[in-house]
């Protein structure tokens, strides 16, 4: 009889999401991956055009494919993505910016105008290629490979200590949310049949034993780390310089130097054509022109 | 005591009272722990025990605000003259609660801190980490985040951050009290470890059963005062005393205690299972 | 009404108060506050965030609440680090890409500072004990700090070309009742349940650093 042998496990659980097991990324230095965040993040913010932002997005899910990353686990941003667009377009249906010369769109008893909707489909597909971007880099990093590359660029000991301490803090302040709603749950409550307004009540309250818990434990730490010796001054028993163990087992090769060299040309390529010749402005965007023509603009 | 003939630890007229508080939470204390020492630290809830424990490490008062009075000293050396570091060197703190102590992403990093924090090297680290896993048996943890351990596993881990810094004195606030029976079991195989080593270990502990079989002295701590240390078998044979303080003595002790008030049993109470079995033989057999 | 105002005064300043003799020194208990304060204002920036966004803005963002309690309970502690948690929680829930949010940061340092700085230099009670502290907290540590937060950054938004200046408006209205709201509500809840547990902290800050 065949006995079911469990799937291997393709993601492991981090604290800001999860990262698969092997990754082609985890080649690379993590100063490398966080340059790539950064470059990632800051393309879109020189490109209007959808269609350019849109082809943006395609890499990134090419990239998300070929790192590895489970897609399913995407699925938490649905409604995320969803309820941007609903309000995005609501606000452009219900209030649109208008200035003299802008095109009416009717749709039923609302009346929108395209330059109004236009920047909104830009703007939303902006923030939608920025999002990936940042999502691709914490799908594909652990916590400790932010710090190395924190470290790797020189920034003190104190503070990727005290990053690496945030983020840590951010983990045990959902982990304390969790149990919380746990315990009242246990005792009958279910938040998803009170009214909005109770709910926000009820969410406000757990701030109080939230907050609480969290400053309890500041000052545990804080006593745990001068039991080990930390110091603010960063200073060591020997007098000498502080040996980062854990950053040294993260090499530096050609290949980084390399990526890091393309992606910072990249994005300065991309900068410099928006600014000086508006390469991806909303006026080169062959479908919103093709569709300001259909209304009877000039485009 | 050791070689060198001074204790690890030696405290005379301490007394502090906390910030904002009316009463001492420790009262004129004078206490000698010799060198390679397992010394048992018992007594009722908000009893000063962890003060006396943070007092030795020397937390107290360098990251709390109260009235000092008293000197303490780690090897000869007022821990009042001593940097942070030189304090973490000497003596090494096991707090209650382990995740309370967990800073890293990683078991390793965890591991690890301390180490750097004393300015060791790449290689130095490695050794260390070695002799440490061999004691505690970590190295399958390395990769795992701290938080996502049991609580036994987490325990060992804070010991294992602790003693990879081999301090010379070894303090643990009741390092079982926050976990489950099973996790309880391993921390006390730990400490039977430490107590083949030459390590001054310390610890405040409500199982006394299991303290029993390991500690060389115990003393008593009650609204802030600190017995002086007594032997175990001494100790433990005062069975009344440990009740009247809210104890719960060793259960062989409590046996026998009753054994001796029935007129069934004479002389000091066993307070460990294998001598309890011998004395028991000997009660029947005379029976 | 005067006896409860003078007794509050007393109180106040007993708060704020540095007794003579009294060493108060930064330590690591300030270092770790401020650290964990900063995740938590990351948990509550990016679910904030992710609850009502309104494209670059959201509707309700209890992050202010955070960024304002957080230096009136630890002085520049809390308010570096209801400066710089903004960075990562706008980055985790997509709301504004890192050069953005770095453009952000006096405002959310001042939207963080305000409250800080009112209540020190008014003597007025985190606790919320009187009519005056609750003016001090709501007109500058609200309205004020959230104000200026709200000019400042629907403004870089407007040189990062993310909105244009016709919808200029409706954004500064957005993000001023989107940080005011909360702030008013959550703010409120923390200052007058939290603040008493706090003030008998180590890392309660009488003056800036300790």
């Amino acid at each position: 009889m065949a006995v079911a042998v469990p799937a291997p496990r393709r993601m492991r659980k981090t604290l800001l999401g999860a990262v698969p097991m092997t990754s082609p990324f985890y080649a690379l230095h993590p100063v490398t991956r966080l340059v790539g965040l950064l470059v990632l993040a800051a393309v879109p913010l020189f490109i209007y055009m959808p269609e350019a932002n849109l082809a943006f997005l395609s890499l990134l899910l090419v990239l998300f494919v070929g790192g590895r990353v489970d897609l399913r686990g995407l699925r938490i941003y649905l409604p995320l993505v969803m309820t941007v667009a609903f309000f995005m377009f609501l606000v452009v249906l219900l209030s649109p910016d208008y200035a003299s010369g802008y095109i009416p769109i009717h749709l039923g008893p609302f009346t929108t105008y395209y330059q109004s909707l236009r920047w909104t489909i830009a703007s939303y597909v902006r923030i939608m290629a920025m999002l990936f971007a940042t999502i691709l880099y914490f799908s594909t990093n652990h916590e400790r490979e932010i710090l190395v590359a924190l470290r790797t660029l020189r920034v003190p000991f104190a503070v990727s200590y005290i990053v690496g301490l945030s983020v840590r803090a951010a983990g045990m302040f959902m982990e304390d949310f969790r149990v919380i709603r746990q315990a009242e749950q246990a005792r009958g409550l279910d938040s998803s049949s009170l009214r909005l307004r109770d709910r926000t009540r009820l969410y406000g309250m757990y701030l109080v034993p939230l907050f609480t818990i969290a400053l309890r434990r500041a000052e545990e730490i804080s006593n745990a780390l001068a039991a080990r010796g930390y110091s603010m001054s960063g200073k060591v028993l020997t007098g000498g310089v502080r040996h980062d163990f854990v950053r040294a087992r993260y090499r530096l090769r050609a290949i980084d130097a390399c990526l890091i060299l393309l992606m910072v040309a990249g994005l300065a390529v991309v900068a410099y054509l928006q600014v000086r010749s508006g390469w991806f402005g909303l006026e080169r965007s062959p479908l919103l022109m093709a569709w300001q023509r259909h209304l009877g603009g000039t485009g | 005591m050791g070689a060198a003939g001074r204790p690890a630890v030696a405290i005379a007229g301490l007394s502090w009272t906390y910030e904002r508080r009316s009463e001492p939470a420790l009262r004129d204390v004078d206490l000698t722990i010799d060198q390679g020492e397992f010394l048992g630290v018992v007594g009722p809830n908000e009893s000063g025990k962890s003060t006396l424990l943070y007092v030795i490490q020397g937390l107290i008062p360098s990251n709390f605000n109260g009235i000092w009075r008293g000197r303490v000293e780690l090897f000869g050396k007022d821990t009042s003259a001593m940097s942070g570091l030189e304090r973490a060197a000497a003596a090494g703190l096991v707090f209650a609660d382990p995740e309370a102590q967990f800073t890293a992403m990683t078991v390793e990093e965890e591991l690890v801190f301390g180490l750097e924090n004393l300015g060791l090297d790449h290689r130095q680290i490695e050794l260390r980490l070695q002799r440490v896993s061999d004691l505690i048996d970590l190295e399958e943890l390395y990769d795992r985040s701290p938080y996502d351990l049991s609580g036994g596993q987490k325990q060992r881990v804070a010991i294992a951050c602790v003693l990879a810094m081999e301090p010379r004195v070894l303090l643990l606030d009741e390092p079982t009290s926050m976990i489950d029976p099973r996790g309880k079991k391993e921390i006390f195989e730990v400490l039977r470890r430490l107590k083949d080593t030459d390590h001054t270990v310390v610890v405040v502990e409500h199982n006394l059963e299991e303290l029993a079989a390991l500690a060389d002295r115990v003393c008593l701590v009650e609204g802030g005062r600190v017995r002086p240390p007594l032997p175990a078998g001494e100790f433990f044979a005062r069975v009344d005393e440990l009740i009247e303080a809210g104890l719960q003595p060793p259960q062989v002790a409590q046996t026998f205690a009753e054994l001796a008030r029935a007129g069934l049993y004479d002389g000091p109470p066993p307070y460990r299972f294998e001598p309890a079995v011998s004395a028991a033989r000997e009660v029947l057999s005379h029976g | 009404m005067e006896a409860s105002v003078g007794t509050s005064k007393v109180a106040a300043a007993s708060v704020w108060e540095v007794r003579e003799g009294e060493i108060r020194r930064p330590g690591i208990i300030h270092v770790v506050m401020m650290a964990l304060f900063a995740g938590v204002g990351i948990v509550v920036g990016t679910l904030g965030s992710l609850a009502v966004p309104v494209g670059f803005v959201s509707a309700f963002w209890p992050g202010q609440a955070v960024q304002a309690v957080g230096s009136v309970w630890f002085g520049y502690w809390g308010g570096i680090a209801g400066a710089l948690f903004p960075l990562v929680s706008n980055l985790l829930s997509g709301s504004a890409p890192l050069p953005v949010s770095i453009a952000y940061l006096p405002a959310n340092f001042a939207q963080s500072m305000a409250a800080g700085w009112a209540f020190r230099v008014f003597r007025a009670d985190p606790r919320l004990r009187s009519g005056r502290d609750w003016l001090v907290w709501i007109g500058i540590g609200v309205i004020a700090a959230n104000l200026f937060g709200s000019l400042w950054g629907s403004n870089v938004l407007v040189v990062f070309g993310l909105v244009t200046r016709a919808a200029w408006l409706k954004i500064w209205a957005g993000w001023f009742v989107g940080n005011t709201l909360p702030s008013l509500i959550l703010g409120s809840l923390l200052l007058r349940f939290v603040s008493p547990l706090v003030v008998n902290m180590r890392a309660f800050c009488k003056r800036y650093w300790a």
